[in-house]
């Protein structure tokens, strides 16, 4: 490798990442106004408020110290986010598949991981203003119970992440490993190639099974509404994320958008064999591809109230058999 | 030996694990009213409801004022059923003063009272599946429930605060004429649609059955035990509506819905099905309203006793009484429906995973706000 390609490959690494920013922003816009809106028979925001407007405002505000043990650490983790973001991205990208290791499916678990670790984290670190202690008359009224240990609603959300880290991320996991069952190589590299090769996973059963399984490990990695009991608002509302604000509260919204193309692009490269490459036309597809992830999640989420515990556990169930068919069927 | 037998006697206290309390403000609640929640393993296993942040002393304020301010007063009690509340006072001030009211003007003060009925129910529907996080639900309930709202801005000026029922009758301005009847007639073909749809997709949506059957469960002897009243006991079974006893509904055919679980699947049912009933009403009485004038103006005012009145109104049963002295209010007393429900919301929660509890509570329909204002509630 030449410094010439060298220079080409980190080129087109950072025009890939530029491309993932461009792209991400709108994303959040046209699932509200182009299809939840339109479902629901609204205006909706303007296309540009949720994830280019929203995170630029948010950057000008005043920022506002979150009632958490360890705020430095806290307001640093969705800018955590954003960075293992990147580098799932940085993954999958064509230029980097000299580094074997570092661009294999357990690489790219391994970041997913911590992805879903991060809300466990701030959970535990942030205690909203919402269930401070206040001076109520019940307290010292003839209270039913009046000197109970209280809980902080942010707790319940970390024990909500705990629990989807240990059973909600079962499909999306499941799903990652039917191509690499039927590529027989854990690299990135190996699958590409192999979809170029054989076609592409998703135009075979086991690959349509998986795609459908994605899709859902997707919405629950994302805590998009059916899944979203880690920040329903019936009682945790944002639960998390409740304490974030000023430019930590655009770090969010930006890590999200991009969160959804990364992830769509992870699908692209490991069911179509169509790695994310500013060099290269099929960059567009990538973008197809999350529009039609976007666009369904955002169908999915209009027609589905919050689940609770009692659906998500044999929903999520039924979704991981389904993943443990398609790799059976990999095998076939 | 005594003193054992006393600590013998002495029920065994509940030990609770956690409690997570919520409010007074809270993005789930609409209203401002606190709730702790004492919960095991996110299972609530008790619940305490406070209210009386947004007391105002309406009652209080009301003591001194003459009659007729005092009823346009009471409208502002609540902004869902302002027309209720300003209904009951002026049938408490007619009833002590021996009133006759024009038969057209009952009519009217029905078609007022059906017609919140309809824009509450549809405000409950659209609250409780925001609750359950189905927007799209929510926002067609809305669009749906906004005919209904133009119809009450139509006769009476206003989206909020109508102010129809007048002593001895109704403003000259929420007489309905010929045009106001065919868009009533209109309004009402639009919204039976739309809701005979909305209601088969609602029951036919398996998430939302999940989420709705056996949560929040009330059994009838806890509802009655608790003196729970309204759509929320007679989705517990009891058929119990005060509509019936009215003599003002005597002249309309309806019936009294009721479902036997108790839950949140029933509470939701018995509003969507009494919506129809409530069309019902408002077309016989539009088909068949009298003819005449609207406001009988030969009274005397005089001094008179406690009176008291009782009417079914969307959230149950509502209470006002007056005494009145030289023309002014000497006495008021309201009791909201809110208030006699609060035990059966507690009680709703006992069982259900946290997440569900909102739910539970807002099934009951409650409104805080206007019975906040009315009353404050001091536990002794």
């Amino acid at each position: 490798m030449t410094i010439v390609d060298s220079l080409i490959a980190v080129l087109a690494v950072i025009g890939t990442l530029i491309v993932a920013f461009v792209v991400s922003v709108w994303l959040p816009g046209i699932e509200r106004k182009l299809i939840q809106a339109r479902i629901q028979q609204r205006i909706g925001p303007p296309l540009s408020s949720p994830g280019l407007m929203a995170p630029i405002k948010f950057f000008f505000k005043e920022i506002i110290n979150p009632n958490s043990p360890m705020p430095k650490l806290y307001n640093a983790l969705p800018l955590i986010g954003i960075i293992i973001t990147l580098f799932l991205l940085m993954i999958i990208m064509p230029q980097l598949y000299p580094l074997a290791a570092f661009t294999s499916v357990i690489a790219l678990v391994g970041l997913l991981k911590i992805e879903e670790v991060l809300y466990m984290f701030m959970g535990t670190l942030s205690k909203s203003v919402l269930s401070v202690k206040m001076p109520f008359p019940d307290v010292v009224k003839g209270a039913k119970h009046p000197e109970v240990p209280r809980s902080f609603i942010e707790e319940l959300s970390s024990m909500r992440a705990f629990r989807l880290i240990a059973f909600g991320s079962f499909p999306i996991y499941l799903a990652i490993f039917i191509p690499v069952a039927m590529a027989g190589s854990i690299f990135i590299e190996d699958i590409v190639a192999y979809q170029q090769l054989h076609g592409p996973v998703l135009f075979s059963l086991a690959g349509i099974l998986g795609a459908v399984v994605y899709f859902f490990g997707f919405m629950i990695l994302l805590n998009e509404y059916p899944f979203s009991i880690l920040k329903t608002k019936a009682d945790v509302i944002e639960g998390p994320l409740l304490e974030y604000a000023s430019k930590y509260r655009a770090y969010v919204f930006i890590s999200r958008g991009l969160l959804i193309f990364v992830l769509a692009c992870i699908f692209s490269t490991l069911f179509l064999g169509i790695p994310p490459n500013i060099l290269s036309w099929t960059i567009l597809l990538n973008i197809v591809v999350t529009l039609a992830f976007t666009i369904l999640m955002a169908i999915v989420s209009a027609f589905s109230p919050i689940f609770t515990f009692k659906q998500f556990y044999p929903v999520v169930a039924g979704i991981s058999l389904l993943g443990v068919l398609g790799i059976i069927a990999s095998f076939l | 030996m005594d003193k054992d037998k006393i600590t013998n006697e002495t029920p065994k206290k509940q030990v609770i694990e956690t409690e997570v309390p919520m409010g007074t403000v809270h993005s789930a609640a609409i209203e401002p009213y606190r709730i702790r929640l004492f919960v095991e393993d996110e299972i609530v296993k008790d619940a305490e409801i406070t209210v009386g942040v947004n007391h105002r002393g309406v009652e209080r304020i009301m003591e001194g004022l003459p009659v007729e301010k005092a009823n346009s007063l009471t409208e502002k009690i609540c902004g869902i059923c302002s027309n209720s509340h300003i209904w009951n006072s002026v049938l408490v001030a007619e009833k002590a003063l021996g009133i006759e009211v024009p038969e057209r003007a009952q009519y009217i003060r029905i078609i007022m009272e059906e017609l919140e009925r309809l824009h509450s129910h549809m405000l409950y529907l659209a609250h409780g599946n925001e609750v359950l996080g189905h927007e799209t639900f929510s926002m067609r309930l809305f669009y749906i429930r906004e005919t209904v709202m133009e119809l009450l801005r139509m006769i009476g000026g206003n989206r909020v605060q109508y102010g129809v029922s007048i002593l001895g009758g109704i403003r000259p301005r929420a007489d309905l004429n010929q045009m106001r009847i065919q868009k009533i007639n209109e309004g009402m073909d639009f919204v039976e649609d739309k809701i005979s749809n909305f209601a088969e997709r609602f029951i036919s949506d398996p998430m939302i059955m999940s989420r709705i059957t056996g949560v929040g469960i009330l059994k009838k002897e806890d509802a009655l035990r608790l003196a729970a009243s309204g759509p929320t006991l007679r989705a517990t079974g009891v058929s119990i509506d005060l509509r019936k006893d009215m003599m003002e509904y005597d002249p309309f055919e309806f019936d009294v819905i009721t479902q036997d679980d108790g839950d949140v699947k029933s509470n939701l049912l018995v509003r969507v099905l009494e919506i129809p009933e409530a069309i019902k009403i408002i077309r016989q009485a539009v088909k068949n309203l009298p003819e005449g004038g609207i406001t009988n103006r030969s009274w005397e005012m005089y001094d008179t006793p406690i009176t008291k009145s009782y009417i079914e109104v969307p959230r149950g049963k509502l209470y006002h009484s007056y005494a009145l002295e030289e023309g002014r209010v000497r006495h008021s007393i309201v009791r909201t429906p809110s208030i006699a429900n609060i035990g059966a919301m507690e009680q709703a929660c006992i069982g259900c995973h946290i997440t569900d509890a909102q739910l539970a509570v807002v099934q009951c329909d409650p409104c805080f706000t206007c019975t906040d204002r009315a009353i404050q509630i001091i536990k002794l």
